[in-house]
């Protein structure tokens, strides 16, 4: 191995109402491009990002899972909670709706999830009440108000802009390292986080220089 | 003790009367209650248990439901009856059974339990259980409840409340048995679920599957390694979200590490023997396999930056050209080799390896290091470890050339390199008329004269080079024009057999007798042939031998072979290329094929239909004033007869060796087609033959037609690049419609302009001149007034002194008179004429 390319690979799931913007938030993570008329997701779709967070001097994997909105892959996407270490709950600010049915998702997390996940809730597409404020249907305030209830943290951002998108990643990493240098993850406990093993991947090779001199002729 | 006794009551009833087995089991089930004891359910279970495979409908009828009863509630708590339960409903849910109706039932069973989820949901619980036997069991038994009823049990598992965490887990547990029972568990959960591919993606299931490989020690071990790589296998297959998810993790380079491979190689650094020269065996193939088949997934995967690209890349290679691996391996490593990975070759240097002779593979010897694409050329042409077996034909190493050739086809992509490969192969310029081209070890097979008896290995070697060459040129003007000028340099003596025919001279023997005997002439030497003669005159040599008396039929049908080559590189050549054409017809190459469609053979379709298809693509490409033109011909295509040609090009479409072949399938079991020649025996066990390539047989059958229309054209008749097929020449006279209305309105356009610039400057020209006119009219009307004015001012001026004398005079006059006396009138003007005075 090449020296150690990060320190944690942190388990995460985007989830939320269907069409609020959840693949077009993961993939704006890791393509740095918006993904414009995007299909509906079916069950689950993988995608990576390495984040640094600074403070910490740490370098983390962010491991994302984006899941199906669709009712119909709920059951499947449930699975995916119990072994996540941070959860992005989405809705859309010009959706009243998604919002209120955050409150159904937020109670599937806790529900199934590890109990110290940390969850973030991101109100997406801020793109559209910039220009036309009349669009807005959920305000900052309320959103706000609700997170501090339940103990989430809270950005709004534009998966189209890219606006927060980083930050809101960031944020839910730099609550995870805390949590982990308070000691509430005990070493591997909670199966969402990971500290690499760079060892790992050597012990073949040294297995390799034993194993086959002798049928080397000249 | 007591469990036999009670089993025994049990089976004997209380009257000791004989009972039916129907009433054993009712009375058994009826055990199973809740409302019994303990210890008698489990006794009860036990003797169903033992009675479950051979009264497997009237257990599962009556004892099904209590026993699933059981796993729900027993099982945690008393382990020996949840044990005895997951066995008795294992048995019952078997399909393994060698009696047909006794395999339905396990069906049946199956469906009942899937029936709801309860069962499933309490098996997968039960895989975290306690007990080792309990996990063990619920194992077995969900796995084959997967095998019987995949896709109901798929959806279960996927809403268990407790997760995959327990399959995941038990994937940890070490122990020979639960890790055998583990990895098929898995298999068959994963089979067609691209969902709990997914999931278990997400529980780590791949990091738990190389601990396995690793633990068990890589792939050189005997147990598991085999099907954890295939469960690695069949998560990525078709798995894009999985494949993405693999390449960011460390795994890859562990792909890499398990075939000593070191995955941070960098371009200048080689590779060590402990990679090229393994320990091979069977099963160690069968997981290396698996590996590459990984390293192929991963490579081919959306998304960029692989850190382990390179490495990937450079490993198929090297273990394709330079390593003992074994050869389906091999051909299996240039299968996956993505296609832009052949503009790699040239820069990179391996040292490829030869087994010593006599040391049974054990002893190798390291060779000379050489570029990527001389390994390559070398395998096409002489075949593995340089040609060591080549006359064995065997499957692989045929697949291993023919592959070799496809990763070559990518290598051509850009025509500047197909260019620059064919001038390499002209004779070096300024060096007189004699010059010869150096031999490349393609042009050495492509010139080989067709021995007598032929070299098996050589044969095919001159196979592999006419299909090499044809990629060179095929479709190439460019490089087709390169490649008339290659002078091959003279090799060995002639065949003593052999002899060249005539050159120009073409003879048709009408009454279709026999062929004329070859009129030896002695050979040119100081007279240099260009590749094309070559070629033509090595054609007529194989026909000569293909007729001569007491061949073999394996020697006959090696004959064919090579004919087929030449016929199938000169058609290539000859397409589009009237020089090329010319050539061929003037080194004789006429009278070979017409000789040939007189006297066909008559078991033998391929040959004379593709020397009908050559002729005829003479005839159509045949545009350049010279001894043989399009009227020569004519008549002998006549006489022929343009039906029976045509028929005999028509044949060769149902030939298997044609018909067979497709984009990566060329390397035919020997004989094709077998029914050809039923008494024909090969030389060894599963050889194989080359035909054609796929390249060929798609340019064959885009062409066929169009060569079958020209045949029946006027020799007159306009050059008919233009004879295309349908859409294509539909669309070719659209294309030349629109130019020629283009060029039309481009050139009235023109004219106009023309005229419209030459009208203005007249007209310009026109009015400048009469607004000089106008300026000279004016010019000299106002001289002329001017003149006019000066005149009149000088009148003025003369009227004036007049008038100045008249004044005066009549002043005086006035004096005068006042002298006289006479009244004069006093006017002003004559105070003022006089004060002016």
């Amino acid at each position: 191995m090449a020296g150690i390319s990060w320190h944690y690979v942190l388990k995460f799931i985007i989830t939320g109402d269907a069409a609020v913007g959840k693949s077009s938030l993961l993939v704006r993570l890791t393509d740095q491009r918006f993904l414009a008329n995007p299909d509906p997701t079916l069950g689950v779709e993988f995608g990576s990002k390495l984040i640094t967070i600074p403070e910490e001097n740490k370098i983390v994997k962010l491991q994302c899972w984006d899941t199906a909105g669709t009712e119909s892959f709920r059951s499947i996407t449930r699975s995916y909670y119990r072994g996540a270490a941070g959860c992005l709950l989405v809705y859309d600010v010009t959706s009243r709706q998604s919002f209120q049915n955050a409150r159904s998702w937020l109670a599937d997390v806790r529900a199934h999830a590890d109990p110290h996940l940390t969850c973030i809730l991101v109100g997406n597409k801020v793109d559209l009440c910039t220009d036309d404020a009349a669009r807005r249907q959920v305000s900052t305030e309320e959103a706000e108000l609700w997170a501090q209830e339940e103990g989430l943290l809270f950005v709004e951002a534009s998966a189209k802009s890219g606006v927060n998108v980083e930050d809101a990643f960031e944020r839910a990493c730099r609550d995870i390292l805390e949590k982990i240098r308070k000691g509430v993850f005990d070493d591997d406990r909670s199966p969402g986080v990971k500290l690499s093993k760079p060892a790992n991947s050597s012990l073949a090779l040294d297995q390799a220089k034993g194993g086959s001199g002798q049928c080397c002729g000249t | 003790m007591e469990f036999l006794s009670q089993t025994y009551v049990a089976l004997r009833g209380p009257t000791g009367a004989p009972q039916t087995p129907l009433e054993t089991v009712t009375r058994l089930s009826d055990r199973l209650s809740p409302a019994t004891l303990l210890a008698d359910r489990r006794a009860a279970v036990l003797s169903l248990k033992g009675i479950a495979r051979s009264h497997k409908q009237i257990v599962g009828e009556h004892a099904l439901p209590g026993l699933l009863d059981i796993i729900q509630n027993d099982a945690e708590v008393d382990p020996d009856i949840g044990r005895a339960a997951l066995e008795c409903v294992h048995t019952l849910c078997d399909t393994l059974d060698t009696q047909y109706n006794l395999r339905d039932l396990g069906f049946v069973h199956t469906d009942r339990i899937l029936e709801n989820e309860r069962t499933i949901h309490k098996l997968l619980a039960l895989l975290a259980d306690q007990d080792y036997h309990i996990r063990q069991c619920s194992c077995v038994l969900l796995t084959t409840i997967l095998h019987n009823r995949a896709q109901q049990a798929q959806v279960y598992f996927l809403k268990a409340p407790v997760g995959p965490g327990p399959v995941v887990a038990l994937l940890e547990e070490s122990g020979d048995v639960i890790t055998r029972d583990a990895l098929r568990l898995l298999a068959a959960l994963i089979r067609q679920s691209t969902e709990i591919q997914k999931i278990l993606a997400f529980d780590g299931v791949f990091e738990k599957l190389f601990n396995i490989v690793t633990r068990e020690g890589g792939l050189d071990a005997r147990e598991h390694v085999e099907d954890a790589l295939k469960c690695v296998d069949t998560l990525l297959r078709f798995n894009t979200s999985n494949q993405s998810y693999l390449r960011e993790t460390g795994l890859p380079s562990l792909l890499c590490s398990l075939l000593y491979f070191n995955p941070n190689v960098q371009p200048d650094e080689g590779v060590p023997q402990e990679f090229a020269l393994q320990f091979w065996n069977d099963s160690k193939t069968k997981c290396a396999a698996l590996v590459l088949e990984a390293i192929g997934m991963l490579l081919g995967s959306k998304g960029t930056g692989l850190r382990e690209g390179y490495a990937f890349t450079r490993l198929l290679i090297e273990m394709a050209l330079a390593s003992n691996a074994p050869t389906r391996l091999k051909v299996q490593c240039l299968r996956l080799l993505p296609a832009n990975a052949a503009a790699m070759l040239p820069d990179m240097i391996l040292t490829p390896y030869m087994p010593v002779p006599e040391t049974n593979g054990e002893e190798w010897d390291r060779l000379e290091a050489a570029t990527g694409i001389d390994a390559l050329l070398e395998l096409i042409m002489h075949g593995e470890y340089n040609g060591l077996d080549a006359t064995r034909r065997f499957k692989e190493g045929m697949d291993l050339r023919g592959t070799a050739v496809a990763v070559f086809e990518n290598f051509l992509r850009e025509d500047r390199v197909k260019e620059a490969i064919v001038s390499g192969m002209l004779p070096p310029e300024n060096s007189g008329l004699h010059a010869r081209s150096p031999v490349t070890p393609l042009l050495f097979g492509l010139i080989l004269p067709p021995s007598s008896p032929l070299d098996r290995a050589n044969v095919v070697s001159f196979q592999f080079a006419a299909v090499l060459f044809a990629h060179l040129i095929r479709h190439a003007p460019q490089c087709k024009a390169l490649a008339r000028a290659i002078m091959p340099p003279s090799l060995a003596p002639m065949p003593p057999s052999g002899a060249a025919p005539s050159g120009g001279a073409f003879f048709v023997p009408a009454d279709g007798g026999q062929a004329p005997p070859a009129e030896a002439e002695p050979e040119d030497q100081d007279e240099p042939q260009t590749l094309l003669q070559l070629l033509t005159e090595h054609l007529s040599l194989s026909f000569l031998s293909r007729s001569r008396a007491g061949l073999s039929e394996r020697e006959q049908r090696e004959c064919d072979r090579v004919i087929c080559s030449y016929l199938s590189l000169l058609s290539q050549w000859l397409w589009e290329d009237p020089k090329a054409v010319r050539e061929f017809l003037e080194a004789g190459g006429l009278g070979v094929l017409v000789e040939q469609l007189n006297q066909p053979s008559e078991v033998d379709v391929v040959i004379p239909g593709l020397c009908a298809f050559v002729l005829g693509l003479c005839y159509e490409f045949n545009r350049e004033p010279g001894e043989i033109t399009r009227e020569t011909i004519h008549p002998i295509l006549t006489r022929l007869g343009v039906d029976v040609l045509v028929g005999r090009m028509n044949r060769v479409r149902d030939d298997e060796r044609i018909k067979v072949v497709g984009p990566d399938f060329w390397v035919l079991p020997c004989p094709t087609p077998q029914a050809l020649n039923p008494t024909f025996i090969p030389m060894y066990e599963n050889e194989t033959e080359v035909w054609f390539d796929w390249a060929f047989v798609d340019f064959w059958k885009s062409n066929n037609y169009t060569v079958q229309r020209g045949l029946v054209a006027d020799p007159n008749s306009a050059s008919s690049s233009t004879v295309q097929s349908g859409e294509e020449s539909v669309l070719v006279a659209s294309l030349r419609d629109i130019i020629a209305k283009q060029a039309a309105e481009i050139e009235a356009l023109q004219a106009k302009l023309k005229e419209l610039s030459a009208s203005s400057s007249t007209a310009a020209a026109v009015t400048t001149s009469s607004f000089d006119e106008e300026r000279k009219a004016l010019e000299a009307s106002l001289e002329a007034e001017r003149t006019k004015r000066s005149e009149v001012e000088k009148e003025q001026e003369d009227l004036l002194v007049l008038l100045d004398e008249l004044s005066s005079k009549r002043a005086r006059d006035k004096a005068a008179m006042r002298e006289k006396g006479m009244d004069v009138s006093e006017d002003e003007g004559d105070d003022d004429e006089e004060e002016e005075e």
